[in-house]
């Protein structure tokens, strides 16, 4: 892949335009390839395409400026299923550095959705010019599809889901169970509402621990919403023998972080995100994201 | 031919609708039109009148198969060309980026989500009103939204250009709550707003509550409208009302006794005759057995609760609506629903008062006692006709209706924007459609939002309907725009129904 040369602002822009004025050594290429991956794991929506009007947007629904082009979509190599996108479509892109770009310019714009209405309106987070037809693997193990699924966490999604996490743990659910919380005192308020989260306890035997250190015992308590409701429509649910890499939080949503395990009083832990339940078929992408964090 | 589906109780809109119906009759077939390279369905224009149904799905969305469901409005008010639409529709390409929010520019001809809300992906309970342009003429959207991404907590903020990429900016936040509802009126010293929340920090039990901002948001107050002894807590739906003359109304459901499955609960309405600019705000109404604030217009409602599918797939236990007539504030309608007669499992009830609250229509107005139905939703347009919008099970089919009347439900049209299958999709959590819908008038129009079944078919939508999604209405499915079959869903759909005279 030729690379003529990579524009991009943050802390890249120096390896960029070192790349523009040297050429294409072995280091600068590598390195070049290095930030396409990284942007590729950041950017939901990833095409080339050629540059069709400047100051322009593809349709009415997108507020014109000096920095929104017209792009003419050559290829698609990264968007997430819902999204209607394909050759031949215009995308308004809101390009970082509009100067950049002359009508005809071709290049893989790296970007995340802004408005969606007739067309697709993006929001530039870099690009490389030139014609790029190939997608560039991101940081991890993860692949790249043109279609990614419907709630599928991006590589930087889950490394930003993990970094919040206390542990990341390799896990088998022994037991599940209804947890009750401790009963008000007498004539304390009720506390109804749709999205009372029924919550219930999963046991789930460690078998590694992949963030977070130690884990006292090789059994956590898990908190998780059984409720089907809206709030919790995206939180895992734990059934027995389930096998699975868990990101834990130190309980702050239910009030009672304690609990008993056997005889003996333990922390519990919270499991409450999209995601936060990952089949072992990710452990794979899971360490490599976690090594290069 | 089935032109016109409203059930017309007096004869003479019904001669009129017939004779309309035949002069516009060659406009009755499917009319399909190619865009942007997107095969869509234009709509099957059949109405005599100018009734619109438009799905809220934007045509570069069309991969998506979400469960959009609790739909949401506002209009601004100045320029009623923009609004602003909501649902439980989550970022299209985050799962940690903003909540979108659905812009119209156009009168609700078109449609772009926008992904603008202060909460990560996908938003809990959210409502909004637009009072006035002011110098925003996008804005200045007031929105009452619950950020479950961590806990439930409220944010109240606002955006004043709904259009542009800019995140909302929070004005206020705090934790255990639940379900606001937004209101707004502009006056000249800045938008006040009336936000209806069940509010847990209360004291004794006392929940329903109203946020109050006097000053588009910049600071509120929260005022507990709740004066009696509750069973612990009222129950979720608080709604605010608002005239142009500065009198607000709520109502509430005061939940007496609960044993887990029925609520007992009286329906009070409160009121505020300085747009609860006072010390003690809404203790304008008081009920003659206790001289409380607060007028009980029914005592003792059996509110069934669920929250399992108990309607179709949907859940019950907190349906009611209140509105007042902009022009005279005076005349106030209130709907709810509760357990009804032997058989039913969720019975609407529409009762109203011409004396500001002080005294109530002593049964249903009539025609108003609607059987296995939710999502109750009034308004009041300016020449005082009453739209009552309302979702009812009916053999096996969803079927949305809105009824309007001029004379409090002795003579009324109904038109039934949507009937469609009960038991598909299957549902991916709840509530399936909702716990409200919504209905505003704007001129001589009422305007709204339900959700239902998106199959492409327009047998399920008597008044047509225009998708922005890929569809098929040939083969009756929905595709990516790609010409890949997308599964069925529940999707938000926009209508404007015009106000009779």
């Amino acid at each position: 892949m030729k690379i003529s040369s990579v524009l991009m602002r943050s802390s890249l822009w120096g390896a960029g335009v070192l790349l523009a004025l040297c050429g294409s050594t072995n280091a600068a290429t590598s390195q070049a390839t290095d930030n396409q991956a990284t942007l590729m794991g950041k950017a939901s929506i990833v095409f080339s395409g050629t540059v069709s009007q400047l100051a322009a947007t593809s349709f009415a629904d997108v507020p014109k400026s000096a920095q929104t082009i017209v792009v003419r979509v050559d290829a698609i190599l990264k968007k997430p299923a819902a999204v209607s996108l394909k050759r031949g479509d215009s995308v308004t892109v809101d390009a970082k550095d509009a100067s950049a770009f002359q009508e005809g310019t071709r290049a893989t714009f790296y970007t995340d959705g802004w408005i969606f209405g007739s067309g697709v309106a993006v929001k530039e987070l870099g690009h490389v010019l030139g014609n790029t037809n190939e997608p560039v693997p991101p940081p991890g193990a993860g692949k790249n599809r043109p279609g990614q699924a419907p709630g599928q966490l991006s590589d930087q999604e889950l490394k930003e889901r993990m970094n919040e996490s206390d542990f990341v743990v390799v896990g088998r659910v022994t037991d599940v169970h209804k947890w009750n919380a401790p009963k008000a005192k007498s004539g304390a308020p009720l506390h109804v509402t749709e999205h009372d989260p029924d919550w219930h306890e999963a046991v789930v035997e460690i078998q590694s621990v992949l963030k977070g250190g130690q884990v006292k015992g090789n059994k956590v308590v898990v908190r998780y919403p059984n409720q089907n409701d809206v709030a919790w429509a995206h939180s895992p649910r734990f059934t027995k023998n389930q096998r699975g890499i868990f990101c834990l939080n130190r309980d702050k949503t239910t009030g009672a972080p304690l609990t008993k395990l056997g005889s003996k009083e333990v922390s519990v832990y919270t499991c409450l995100g999209h995601g936060d339940a990952l089949p072992l078929s990710e452990e794979a992408r899971v360490r490599a994201l976690l090594k290069n964090q | 031919m089935k032109a016109v589906a409203s059930k017309l109780r007096f004869p003479g809109f019904a001669l009129f609708a017939a004779l309309f119906a035949l002069l516009l009759s060659p406009l009755l077939a499917p009319a399909f039109k190619k865009t942007a390279g997107f095969l869509l369905a234009r709509g099957q224009a059949p109405a005599p009148s100018s009734i619109k149904v438009v799905d809220l799905i934007p045509a570069s969305l069309s991969g998506e198969s979400n469960q959009d469901s609790e739909p949401f409005l506002a209009i601004q008010k100045d320029n009623p060309q923009v609004m602003v639409a909501s649902a439980f529709t989550p970022n299209p390409f985050s799962m940690t980026g903003n909540a979108p929010v659905y812009v119209s520019q156009d009168g609700g001809v078109s449609w772009a989500l926008n992904a603008i809300t202060p909460v990560p992906r996908m938003t809990c309970d959210i409502t909004h009103a637009m009072a006035t342009g002011e110098s925003h003429p996008r804005g200045d959207l007031h929105a009452g939204t619950l950020d479950c991404s961590s806990g439930v907590m409220l944010d109240e903020s606002e955006s004043v250009d709904v259009a542009s990429s800019a995140t909302m900016n929070v004005q206020s936040m705090r934790g255990n709550v639940d379900q606001p509802f937004v209101r707004a009126l502009g006056v000249s010293s800045g938008d006040r707003i009336y936000v209806g929340v069940n509010d847990f920090n209360q004291s004794n039990g006392q929940t329903a509550t109203i946020d109050v901002s006097v000053d588009g948001g910049a600071t509120y107050k929260s005022v507990r409208i709740e004066r009696r002894k509750t069973a612990g807590q009222d129950g979720p739906s608080v709604r605010p009302a608002v005239a142009n003359d500065g009198t607000v109304y709520a109502a509430f459901f005061g939940w007496r006794k609960f044993d887990g499955k029925t609520a007992t609960s009286d329906v009070v309405v409160v009121r505020d005759d300085a747009a609860a600019t006072g010390a003690s705000p809404f203790q304008a109404l008081t009920d003659p057995s206790d001289k409380l604030p607060g007028r009980v217009v029914v005592k003792n409602a059996s509110i069934p609760w669920s929250n399992a599918p108990a309607l179709g797939q949907e859940r019950i236990g907190s349906t009611l609506s209140i509105a007042v007539d902009p022009n005279k504030s005076s005349i106030v309608y209130v709907g709810w629903a509760d357990k009804g007669s032997k058989g039913d499992i969720y019975t609407l009830h529409v009762r109203n008062s011409t004396d500001r609250g002080v005294t109530w229509s002593k049964a249903d107005l009539p025609g108003t006692t609607i059987h296995n139905a939710t999502n109750v939703a009034l308004a009041i347009a300016n020449n005082g006709v009453v739209g009552f919008l309302y979702q009812q099970l009916s053999g096996g089919r969803w079927v949305t209706h809105l009824v309007q009347s001029h004379d409090g439900f002795t003579t009324s049209q109904d038109t039934v924007l949507a009937t469609v299958p009960a038991d598909q999709p299957a549902e991916q959590f709840l509530p399936y459609l909702g716990d409200y819908d919504y209905l505003l008038s704007a001129g001589n129009e009422f305007r709204g939002v339900f959700c239902a079944n998106n199959t492409p078919n327009f047998a399920d939508f008597p008044h047509g309907v225009t998708f922005q999604r890929a569809a098929d209405f040939g083969a009756r499915t929905l595709n990516d725009g790609a010409g890949n079959l997308v599964p069925i869903s529940i999707d938000p759909f926009y209508f404007s129904v015009p106000v009779i005279p």
